[in-house]
């Protein structure tokens, strides 16, 4: 039973940050129509930027949310306004070709950090790094608990942003017609490059969020974009709602399989959950919410 | 008359051609190829051993070079991937006409990159990739008697010899009952767990359980909590580096302090990122190494200084000094080819290779399945007080052997 607790909690706080990993995803999927291959990539920028504040001025990884996000956001902007959008905007270039630009994108950003930082790994030690919550015999990891309720307060403010404001609007409506949207008087490129950076801001923080638990080095992306694309499909390809599902579906299935059935199945448990969900479920978990 | 003619001037430019050939005297460098992952997850240790390589070559181009011409490396990045490793064997063979390869990191890896090397006949000193069977001629359709038809070379001990320095450390001091195997789920975590178990069974330690994770993981709670509830007395892990120090530190966090020791199987677990990234967790973590800076070795303390000097940092583990002693291995051995460097010369230098390296002797032998192996002694090493110090077999030892070891102590804040 303890031992099914735990794997149960550890799960389900890995999964609050698969969430926000996945959100950014769905989000760009939603109103670019492409799958962002540089998605963890763009995380390992925030991750560095969050490593070097650490290194440079001894600022709290949790502190440098508040400078690195907005720094991967513009990051994002520039990106999308300067590499992407103006694929976007031809016709003749088909999606599958924006996506292999997100693949380059991804590379350089790899080799700059391999260029600047070498392949040393890095990571961040701070006071409470190594902090265990005990709750009768179960022990979760107190940096984890504190990322598990920032991506909370994360998504939270992205389900405000998405609802209440006037920009949220215009991203849901872009995300469902573009042209509908555009007609009706919504920059349709303004959006576009709005979401990537908005995307682009999420992983970064949930990058950081990882950053005290685990480690940091150029080709940390790859591992997480991969995550990020299981995690939109289990939602279902642009929704939100979806992405918050499908991240603690696969961190507590991933526990699961771990603790059930062997570690190095840990992946592999994941991806047959993709597989099922594509059988069976093909339009994700929001086949369910219907969100 | 006419057809004379033509035929006076073909062999009149026959001659100039092969007198051409044969004149002129090559000078340029003599390039190695050099197969290392240098990105990807186990770029840490290319890039060790590149810098490895440098240092050596600086100090052998220094000396003379070999035969009057210097030696150059061609570096190939692998990225960790055995497809990769493949099609840059292939390069360094077909492009760059390299008439040996060295270097070789991943088990994975250096055994597709080996394929390569056999099928085009090319000598592959191998410094680090692990795994038994690229030493063995049955995997390459060879039997051990066809030596001169097996190119491959290898100076680390297979894996399944990492632990023979560990054995009397553990049937003498620390007299084990039972034993924990976590291992990587790549070729050299799987064979080397496989090969653990064997010896652990032949000392008498009961194997209560063997798990495997992938690379990259982020939590290895949930396999930590299997392991604590069988309740081992000695835990034995094999991981590259940023998975052994989550290991560690997430076992300090779990506070699984029951076993009498931890012990790793080289790899991540005497890299100086093990440290830095474990902090606190790594401390009394003990592991099978190849080689340590204070072995009475010569010129194994001036490497590790010379290291030092030139990279900065917490200086090499064993890979450093088995890519630097490679370095040396292959100058020794083109210095012996005398000015003919073509691949079948290189090969028979190889053979009769004999030479003293800050590695240890470096001598390429048979025994049971294997040909072209170098065989050497494993030591064991412990991270006391942040230092890496060799603590077995004692008459070489550095530091006492910190044992019994109380984690609750040594992990308290």
């Amino acid at each position: 039973m303890e031992l099914f607790l735990q794997t149960l909690i550890g799960g389900l706080l890995i999964g609050g940050l698969y969430a926000i990993i996945g959100i950014g995803m769905t989000l760009i999927m939603g109103v670019l129509g492409i799958i962002n291959l540089a998605h963890g990539q763009i995380m390992m920028v925030g991750m560095y930027l969050a490593w070097l504040f650490w290194m440079a001025f001894g600022l709290d990884p949790y502190l440098s949310l508040f400078l690195a996000v907005p720094l991967v956001f513009l990051l994002g902007i520039f990106l999308s306004k300067y590499l992407l959008y103006p694929l976007i905007e031809k016709d003749s270039i088909l999606p599958e070709n924006q996506v292999l630009m997100t693949v380059g994108i991804g590379m350089v950003l790899v080799e700059l950090a391999r260029f600047i930082f070498s392949s040393d790994y890095r990571s961040v030690k701070t006071s409470y790094s190594d902090k265990t919550i005990m709750l009768g015999n179960i022990s979760l990891s107190w940096p984890l608990v504190i990322a598990f309720v920032i991506a909370i307060l994360l998504t939270l403010g992205l389900f405000w942003l998405l609802i209440k404001t006037d920009l949220g609007r215009s991203i849901r409506a872009t995300a469902q017609d573009r042209d509908a949207a555009t007609l009706m008087g919504i920059s349709s490129k303004r959006i576009t490059i709005l979401t990537y950076g908005i995307g682009s801001g999420l992983v970064g923080a949930a990058g950081i969020l990882l950053l005290p638990i685990y480690y940091l080095f150029p080709d940390v992306g790859p591992i997480f974009t991969v995550k990020a694309f299981v995690i939109t499909i289990l939602g279902g390809l642009g929704s939100p709602i979806g992405a918050i599902a499908g991240g603690i579906v696969l961190g507590i299935a991933e526990t699961f399989g771990a603790t059930y059935i062997s570690m190095g199945y840990r992946d592999a448990v994941g991806l047959v959950i993709f597989l099922l969900v594509l059988v069976f479920l093909p339009g994700g978990l929001k086949q369910i919410f219907k969100i | 008359m006419k057809f004379t003619k033509i035929l006076i001037g073909l062999i009149a430019v026959g001659l100039m051609f092969s007198l051409n050939s044969c004149g002129k005297k090559e000078t340029g460098p003599i390039k190695i190829g050099v197969l290392l992952p240098l990105t990807g997850h186990q770029a840490n240790f290319g890039t060790m051993e590149k810098n490895s390589y440098e240092l050596a070559k600086e100090e052998i181009n220094a000396k003379g070079g070999i035969n009057g011409r210097k030696l150059e490396f061609v570096y190939e990045d692998d990225t960790g991937k055995p497809d990769v490793g493949r099609s840059a064997a292939e390069k360094l063979i077909n492009v760059d006409k390299v008439p040996m390869i060295a270097g070789g990191y991943s088990s994975s890896v250096t055994f597709a990159a080996a394929a390569v090397a056999q099928q085009y006949r090319t000598p592959f000193l191998v410094n680090t990739g692990s795994v038994d069977k690229i030493t063995q001629p049955e995997d390459f359709n060879l039997t051990v008697n066809d030596g001169d038809k097996f190119y491959i070379y290898r100076m680390n001990p297979p894996v399944s010899e990492y632990a023979s320095g560990l054995e009397s450390l553990l049937s003498e001091v620390v007299k084990p009952k039972s034993v924990y195997i976590i291992h990587e789920n790549t070729a050299f975590g799987t064979k080397g767990a496989k090969s653990f178990a064997k010896t652990a069974k032949k000392l008498g330690i009961e194997v209560l359980g063997q798990q495997q994770y992938s690379a990259g993981t982020v939590d290895f709670k949930p396999l930590l909590l299997n392991a604590k509830k069988a309740n081992p007395d000695m835990v034995y892990m094999i991981s590259y580096v940023m998975d052994a120090a989550l290991l560690m530190k997430q076992a300090r966090e779990i506070n699984f302090t029951t076993p009498k020791l931890y012990v790793g199987a080289g790899a991540g677990f005497t890299m100086p990122a093990f440290k830095e990234n474990a902090g606190k967790a790594s401390d009394h973590v003990v592991s099978a190494t190849l080689w340590h800076q204070t072995l009475p070795i010569k010129g194994a303390k001036e490497y590790y200084d010379n290291y030092v000097k030139k990279y900065g940092g917490d200086g090499p583990d064993y890979h450093g000094a088995e890519a630097y002693s490679a370095a040396y291995v292959v100058a020794d051995v083109l210095t012996r080819c005398k000015g003919d460097y073509s691949k079948e010369t290189i090969k028979k230098a190889l053979d009769n290779t004999d030479m003293m390296t800050v590695f240890g002797p470096v001598k390429f032998v048979s025994y049971g399945k294997k040909i072209h192996q170098n065989k050497m002694k494993t030591y064991v090493v412990q991270w006391i007080n942040g230092e890496l110090k060799l603590v077995w077999p004692k008459n070489l030892a550095n530091a006492k052997f910190e044992y019994p070891i109380d984690w609750k102590k040594v992990w308290a804040e």
